[in-house]
């Protein structure tokens, strides 16, 4: 029979738990947020109760901010008996989901297409705070039980998310394939947690750390693990095999959740697939002593160039626009992957950094995207003929967001990239071909992005109607400051990289 | 598992799933795919008692068997002709498919079979484990716990949402 | 390991025991019986009428909802098991996390009930309008 402890020993563990939750407030006043506004959307009643539940929304995100930057002073440690971290790469990320939860309500805000379709709305912003919750948990959890809990979350939140225009076949149609590869691709990896388990009969990623260099291991059990771990984890970056739902789920859903999904879902499989290969994979001497020359780092090698190469190249035949940005997202997946191969504190700087400039560009090209199709109820890029003439700020505001995500200067794009190749070359001349692969890749994505400017400016119109189309003042306001902010952050990079730099301190780390 | 009887149980209910999984699978009338899903359901419940899971065993039966089949059924019973629907169970991409399979179950086994680098774990189960769960989840798990409710409330406004009927009416707005 | 096993050996033999009883009443029943169909015989029994379609008929999408509500509840009463045979010994503390637990997932239940997912569709009177008298419930019922 199994004997409980004693009384003081209750006692302790109380203790120790109570102080835990004084590291947990952020992620409290989340929850509370997110139970705070499905009742707001159960009492309100009447006309105007999108707005204020999305107003709401914005304000009680934001109000995060405040919670989470009183952690900076906090001492980095594990908390709740190991299940849970605090150090300044955790807090990054929290600061990350918290903003891009904010600016997918910005964009729902924006987006016309909720009103003719969406019959109730309250679910839709609680979920988007239920997702925000999901992954600033999986920026901080420590253990495989809260690393796949927290996972859940955030696809549960986004396949409903993802399919909120019931009546359109096309999100259904996204919701459906997002769940039957969601639930595959989390199948394969508990299988692999459970092999890691098996050989280490721990579950905190920093215990398996431990024991996997005190006992060794069988590489071939471990390339195996790592190779269904990383069905997962591919699978929330959108990296090249593991692919297959993005392209149509982009289409289909919602344009401010594509934009979601695109820029903070990715970000949440980053972080923790940087945690997970940096903290519980133990680095030896060689990182290629294993079975055949193969280890994690081998795979996620021929990850990122198949992602480069696949998202660049499939990219050039899209006909819509949102089509076109998800095979760019898998590309993009394959840049930020290069700099997990550097494995140094450079190269988790120059992911951190690209993170923050794939934020940017890639939320205000989206924005841009929901203002048009606003305006011209179409996603295709042959609608977007001649629409440089009339909605002048949004073309010019698309380009510089375009040239960004292309990579050239003086954008903030570009510092993400140089970085990021930058980091590469610092290795010394075993990574060059990656950076020439990346660099010739940016080159093809030059041509397919440059496709909507031109189509934008230099064709005319199907249909010339001489009628110029106004956003309206707020979002011009918007476009605006997105566009100064993505120049911006191209000439004056410092404190953004500082930042970066800052934050990539994880706890228990003893890579770098 | 010296015990013989054990044994030859146990490869009963091993039986049982396999064969019960495959007709779900190749079955072409969804109801008795629901239907044989059950001693899918069953045998795996069994095979957890084996493992000495024995909570895991009940919470497979009362969850799974009580809950989401019902749930299942629920939902073949929405469809509309449902005995004369064809159900399109074609093999698509057979030959990359069997590759596939027979290369993740032939590494799998290997794997298996040649490794004996598995760490057992330092306690010992003895008996139920009902408490002893219990006191973790209260204890050492807390935090997933408390996650998990969070979960369950998003899956279930999720859920509700999409499963309600929209009679096409115009919005809140 | 071997105590638990035996113990659900015993769930094995009313396993056994209610599979022999269920196929052993058949077998004998077969054996005995005479086997003279004819079209009437063989006909579905409803109560003397006859049966017109087929017995697959489609549910009411409601029922989908309320099964729905009643997994996440199965899952939480899961949870709440091994809770109790500890609560005693853990005292206040496991009792308030039990009731955070709880109370989340009620708030899922206040939703579902303030959105209407737990009513039953009703028929809903329809009250033409008159246009000299003002309409009163009992007498414009029926048209």
């Amino acid at each position: 029979m199994f004997e409980l402890p004693s009384g003081a020993e209750i006692q302790s563990i109380i203790s120790i738990l109570k102080s835990g939750l004084g590291f947990f407030i952020p992620e409290i006043y989340l929850s509370i947020l997110f139970m705070g506004l499905i009742i707001l959307d159960l009492a309100l009643k009447g006309r105007n109760k999108s707005g204020i539940l999305g107003w709401a929304t914005l304000i009680g995100l934001g109000g995060s901010f405040y919670f989470i930057a009183q952690q900076h002073a906090m001492q980095a440690g594990e908390h709740f008996f190991g299940m849970y971290v605090l150090d300044e790469y955790a807090i990054f990320f929290k600061y990350f989901f918290v903003a891009s939860g904010m600016f997918a309500v910005v964009a729902t805000l924006a987006d016309r297409k909720f009103d003719a379709e969406v019959k109730s709305i309250g679910e839709y912003y609680a979920l988007v705070v239920a997702m925000v919750i999901g992954m600033v948990m999986m920026a901080a959890a420590s253990d495989l039980l809260m690393i796949f809990l927290a996972m859940e979350l955030v696809s549960l939140s986004a396949y409903i998310l993802s399919g909120y225009f019931k009546r359109d076949a096309r999100s259904s149609e996204a919701a459906l394939k997002y769940l039957v590869y969601g639930a595959v691709s989390s199948g394969l990896m508990l299988y692999g947690f459970s092999l890691i388990y098996g050989m280490t009969a721990e579950t905190n990623i920093l215990k398996i750390s431990m024991e996997l260099a005190d006992h060794g291991y069988d590489p071939l059990v471990m390339i195996l693990a790592t190779l269904l771990i990383m069905a997962g984890f591919g699978y929330k970056i959108g990296a090249f095999p593991f692919h297959f739902w993005s392209p149509d789920v982009y289409e289909g859903a919602p344009t401010p959740i594509t934009a979601y999904l695109s820029v903070a879902s990715k970000a949440a499989g980053f972080a923790l697939l940087l945690r997970f290969f940096y903290i519980a994979v133990p680095h030896g001497v060689s990182p290629y002593e294993d079975i055949l020359g193969i280890d994690w780092l081998t795979l996620l090698v021929i990850m990122s160039v198949a992602s480069m190469i696949y998202g660049n190249v499939v990219a050039i035949w899209q006909k819509n626009v949102k089509r076109l940005l998800a095979y760019s997202s898998i590309a993009h997946a394959g840049y930020l992957l290069l700099g997990v191969i550097v494995m140094d504190e450079i190269g988790t700087q120059a992911v951190l950094f690209y993170l923050l400039s794939y934020f940017l560009m890639n939320y205000a090209a989206f924005y841009v995207v929901v203002l048009i199709s606003n305006r011209t109820g179409s996603e295709t890029l042959d609608d977007y003929r001649g629409l440089g003439s009339k909605m002048p700020l949004a073309g010019a505001a698309l380009t510089v967001f375009l040239i960004s995500l292309v990579g050239l200067p003086p954008t903030v794009g570009f510092i993400g990239k140089l970085m990021i190749f930058s980091a590469l070359l610092s290795k010394g001349a075993l990574y060059i071909w990656l950076a020439l692969i990346g660099v010739l890749t940016s080159v093809i994505s030059l041509y397919y992005y440059m496709l909507i400017p031109l189509n934008m400016f230099l064709r005319e119109s199907l249909e010339p109607n001489e009628k110029s189309l106004n956003p309206g003042f707020l979002a011009q306001l918007m476009m605006a400051v997105l566009m100064i902010l993505t120049i911006w952050f191209g000439l004056f990079f410092e404190p953004l990289s500082e930042f970066a730099r800052y934050s990539s301190a994880m706890f228990g780390l003893s890579l770098y | 598992m010296s015990n013989p009887t054990y044994t030859a149980i146990f490869y009963l209910f091993a039986a049982i799933t396999v064969f019960s999984a495959a007709f779900v699978v190749f079955s072409r009338n969804v109801i008795y795919s629901a239907f044989s899903l059950l001693f899918t359901f069953f045998g795996i419940a069994a095979l957890y008692v084996f493992l000495s899971a024995d909570f895991i065993a009940v919470t497979q039966v009362v969850v799974y068997v009580g809950g989401i089949l019902v749930l299942l059924l629920f939902g073949v019973m929405f469809t509309n002709n449902i005995m004369d629907t064809d159900l399109k169970t074609d093999v698509l991409h057979a030959i990359p498919g069997t590759f596939l399979f027979l290369g993740i179950l032939a590494a799998l086994l290997f794997t298996f079979y040649t490794t004996n680098g598995w760490m057992p774990s330092d306690t010992q189960l003895q008996g139920s484990v009902v408490e002893r769960i219990g006191f973790e989840t209260m204890s050492r798990y807390v935090l997933p716990f408390e996650m998990a409710s969070i979960l369950l409330l998003a899956a279930l406004i999720g859920a509700a949402f999409l499963a309600r009927y929209d009679n096409g009416g115009t919005n809140e707005h | 390991m071997d105590q638990t096993l035996s113990e659900f050996g015993n769930v094995f033999v009313f396993f056994l025991l209610g599979v022999v009883f269920v196929a052993g009443g058949y077998l004998t029943a077969r054996m005995l019986r005479p086997s003279r169909p004819n079209p009437v015989k063989t006909s579905t029994y409803e109560c003397g009428e006859e049966a017109v379609g087929s017995a697959w008929v489609k549910f009411n999408i409601r029922f989908y909802v309320v099964a729905l509500i009643f997994i996440i509840f199965d899952v939480e009463v899961v949870f709440l098991f091994p809770w109790a045979t500890v609560f005693r010994q853990l005292g206040s503390f496991a009792l308030v996390e039990a009731l955070v637990f709880a109370g989340i997932l009620i708030l899922g239940l206040v939703y579902a009930w303030v959105k209407g997912d737990l009513d039953w569709v009703r028929p809903t009177p329809s009250v033409p309008k008159m246009p000299e008298m003002p309409a009163s419930k009992s007498t414009s019922q029926r048209d």
